[in-house]
This record gives structure tokens, sequence and C-alpha cells, in this order.
């Protein structure tokens, strides 16, 4: 079965807010092998958006095309448009670099510079702007606050970001990533490999997060993607089956595939 | 529909079904059995759907607690999520029917003592012949997947309230005839109020069931009437 690709279905229809990211007519390879097929979709902003779908379907990739880490290896390429404000972020003139500070991203295995946890915040933060020590202080502080880790590390930043706990260590990268003040950050499995208090307060945390950020979230956790979205794409073998409203896909979705995959009778 | 990976979740669902299933049936029979003794003026019969009421409680608390369950060990979603939410609230519709038959069979005493029932419910036996085929008709539509025909069955609710409109008429006719018909009509006119209601529940079952197979609500208004309201200052 074809899947549907009408604007209706792209676009869920109780959101109205601005578009952040408009994904249109979007394929991708891995050298001969099509990774993508034709994505189209509209990600609100200031909002959490999730994919899931089984593993292999395109998810991720889907991700990695929207800061175009992909680039860092050879034969990938992607074409179609991915609208970043109206930029198309997949153009050949768009400054990578900047495109980096929009868009952060958090990945599935915590991954902190081995080194102290204040410097693992002030280091990105230094790439992009020339600030005074106290103003870095404040930076961190603000950061770390934010990322729900502040009360925890408060008197031990020079302490390596390596000697956190997997929980604290991912809650470190979101602050790095906040640091530099993104618009959008990317969250690929963030929470796959934390115990369940600590998943719990990263999604706490995204929650909070979303009023300033738009978020995109790839996860395996059905329920997890069910809590912190609003909107929610299923993907299967490269398409966008179905994209809508996170109540209306877990609760009665269109398409019998994603409702296959959802309830756990697939393949 | 497919079925799931894992296959214990298959039984777990199978098993909630047979319950609802169960409790339609014995819902079928107490209403059944209600007003069959009220109309023969048979208390054996009453008292077995007294005791009946028994079981239906219980069986709701078996589908109560394999529902919660089913849901804290697997997170059922979307077709699956609706089916077991859905059959709460079936349950608790079918428990109610239960004991409305119940409250029925238990006034067959009273009115045996006064009067002749056969008499005086003509139209009531014509009600409850309707309730039934509501009650039967529900649990029927649902195991066969029917969302059309529960709709139409929903809606046939309006029938029972037009019949229980009528039924109140007569018995006041009556008791306007002869007052020693009093104390046998009052008895009668709650029993065809108790039908009425269990014809609401049906109703309520109905909307639940069309849920669970579509995923979409049926209207909130369905035709309704009502005249008792209207003629009581009257009487």
């Amino acid at each position: 079965m074809k899947p549907m690709l009408s604007t209706e279905l792209n676009t869920p229809e109780a959101v109205v807010d601005k578009a952040k990211i408009e994904v249109k007519n979007l394929n991708f390879y891995y050298g001969q092998s099509k990774a993508l097929k034709d994505i189209s979709l509209s990600l609100p902003e200031r909002s959490v958006t999730a994919f899931i779908g089984p593993s292999g379907c395109g998810k991720s990739t889907l991700l990695r095309v929207f800061n175009r880490i992909y680039e860092l290896y050879p034969k990938q390429s992607a074409e179609g448009q991915v609208l970043l404000d109206g930029q198309n972020i997949l153009d050949r003139s768009q400054d990578l670099n900047l495109l980096r500070t929009k868009i952060g991203m958090v990945f599935q295995k915590p991954t902190p510079f081995p080194m102290s946890i204040y410097e693992n915040i002030a280091f990105g933060v230094r790439l992009y702007e020339k600030i005074s020590k106290a103003e870095m202080d404040g930076r961190v502080e603000q950061a770390l606050k934010r990322a729900a880790l502040w009360t925890e590390v408060k008197d031990k930043l020079n302490a390596s970001g390596l000697s956190l706990s997997g929980g604290q260590q991912q809650r470190l990268c979101i602050a790095r990533t906040v640091a530099v003040k993104p618009e959008v950050i990317l969250l690929d499995e963030p929470a796959s490999a934390l115990d369940p208090l600590s998943t719990a307060k990263i999604e706490e945390l995204i929650d909070e997060l979303q009023a300033d950020y738009t978020i995109v979230i790839v996860t395996h956790n059905m329920q997890q993607a069910a809590r912190v979205s609003r909107q929610t794409a299923f993907m299967y073998l490269g398409e966008l089956v179905e994209f809508d409203r996170t109540e209306k896909i877990f609760t009665s979705p269109r398409e019998k595939r994603t409702q296959d995959y959802i309830t756990g009778r697939f393949g | 529909m497919a079925e799931h990976t894992v296959a214990a979740f298959d039984e777990d669902l199978g098993q909630i079904s047979r319950l609802i299933s169960d409790m339609g049936d014995l819902a079928g029979t107490m209403v059944g059995g209600a007003t069959k003794a009220l109309l023969n003026s048979d208390n054996a019969l009453a008292q077995r759907v007294v005791s009946d009421d028994a079981i239906m409680d219980a069986r709701q608390r078996e589908l109560d607690d394999r529902a919660i369950t089913l849901i804290a060990k697997r997170q059922p979603m979307a077709d699956d999520l609706r089916h077991v939410v859905g059959s709460i609230r079936m349950a608790g519709d079918l428990e109610r029917i239960g004991d409305l038959a119940k409250n029925i069979a238990k006034r067959v005493g009273s009115v045996g003592l006064t009067a002749t029932p056969r008499d005086l419910s003509h139209s009531i036996d014509a009600m409850a012949q309707l309730v039934l085929i509501q009650v039967q008709g529900v649990v029927e539509e649902y195991a066969a997947g029917d969302a059309a025909a529960l709709a139409k069955l929903r809606n046939d609710d309006e029938r029972i309230d037009v019949k229980y409109t009528s039924v109140f008429r007569e018995l006041l006719t009556y008791m306007m005839e002869d007052p020693r018909n009093i104390t046998a009509c009052t008895h009668l006119l709650f029993c065809a109020k108790n039908l009425e209601r269990i014809g609401d529940h049906v109703t309520n079952i109905a909307e639940n069931a069309y849920y669970v197979l579509t995923g979409t609500q049926l209207p909130a208004n369905r035709p309704k009437q009502d005249e008792t309201a209207m003629s009581a200052p009257a009487a």
C-alpha cells in the first residue's frame, strides 16, 4: 500500500502553529540504497514531535538530515528540501557550523567530553562566542539548571563529566546542547540506556524545554512517544506511513500498518 | 486481525472478550427470567434471577482484575487499548443490567399478592420483549464486529422509551379505574422503569462497543422521548 501523503495527513489537524521545519519530497541514499522515500512533513515550532518505527525504518536517518550530520560519512546524500524557518538547509551555501548552533543533537549513548563538567558546557559556547569568565559562569549555571542537573553538580563543577552516572551524563549532554542556544533539539533515543528514574527526569526536562525549543525525538519506547510528544510520525521501510496528533496515533490510527506496529502485531 | 507477536497477549485479550460475552448472555437470561417471573408470578424463577446477580458481580470483578493486570503488563495501544477500556465500561453497564433485573425479580412476590399481573401488564410484556431483544442484540453485534448494527441498535432505544410512556399511561388508567390496583400497578411501574433503565444501559454498551470497533464516538445526541414527565402532573 502506498503511504498517504496528503497535505492533511502531514500537518496534524490540531497543530495550527507556525512550522519550524518543513520537509519536502526528501529522498536519502546510503550509496545506492534508498533509505528515505519522498518524505514530506511539517514540524510545528515549540512542540515535541516523535518519530517511531521499527529498526531500519529511516527515523534516525531523517533526524540526521536535519543537522546534516550525515555529511561526516562518505556516499551518503540527500535530495529534496528541508526548510528551517523557510531556508533550505540542504543548500550547498548553508553554513554548517551556523546550522549546528541552531540545531543541537543528543545521542542514545551519553557522550560527555573527557573534561570537567564545567568545561563540557563552556567548550561549545567558546566556539561561537567570546564572553567573560563571569558571563561564562552564568551560562554554565543556566544551562545546568535548564537541564535539571545544577543541584546535583554545583559543588563539583571541576569533576570529570565521565564521573557522573549515565542519567546525569545524558542531562549534561542536554545542558551542553542548550548552552549554545539552539532553536531545535534533536534527541536520538535519549533515554534508552537509562534507568526509569533517569528516564522520568529526561522526560520531565523535554516537557519543560518545549516551551522554548522545537524538539524532535526518535524513540523505540512507544509509551515514551505517547507521553512526551504532541505529534507522532510512524515510519516504515523509509516511508512516512502516518503523521498525526499523538493521541490519535496511539488511540485510533488511520493506517493498518501503524496499528499493527504500535499494538505489537508486526511481521 | 493479525495475531500479536506475544501470543499470551492474545490469550489475555481473548479472556476479556469471553467474560464480556458471558456477562452479556447472563444479562439476557436475567432480564428474560425476571420479566417471565413477573408476568407468571413465578417466585422460584425470580429467586434464580436474584441469585444469578451474584454470579454477574463476580464476573465483573474478574474482568476488572484481568483488564487492570493486562494494562499493567502489556500497556495496550490503539484498538487493544480501546478494547480493554471499552470492556471495563461495558462490564459496568452489564452489571447494572443485572442489578435492575434483580430489582424486577424482587418485586414478583409483592405484585403477585395483590393482583393478577397478566391482566395489568399487557404492554409491559411487549416492552420487556423489546428490551430483551436489545440486550441480546448488543452483545451479538459486538461479538460480530458490526458497528453499523450497533449504531442502529442504539437508536432503537427510542422504541423502548415510547413503550415506557404507553405502559405508564396504561397503568395509570388501571389505578384510576380501581384503587385496589394501586399497589400492584406501582410495583409494575417500578418494573417498567427498571426495564427502561436497562434500555439506557444497552445504549451505553452500544456506544462503547461502537467506539471500540471504530475508534470514533457516535454523535452525542440520540433520539430520546420520555413523555411521562409531561403526563405525570395531570395524573
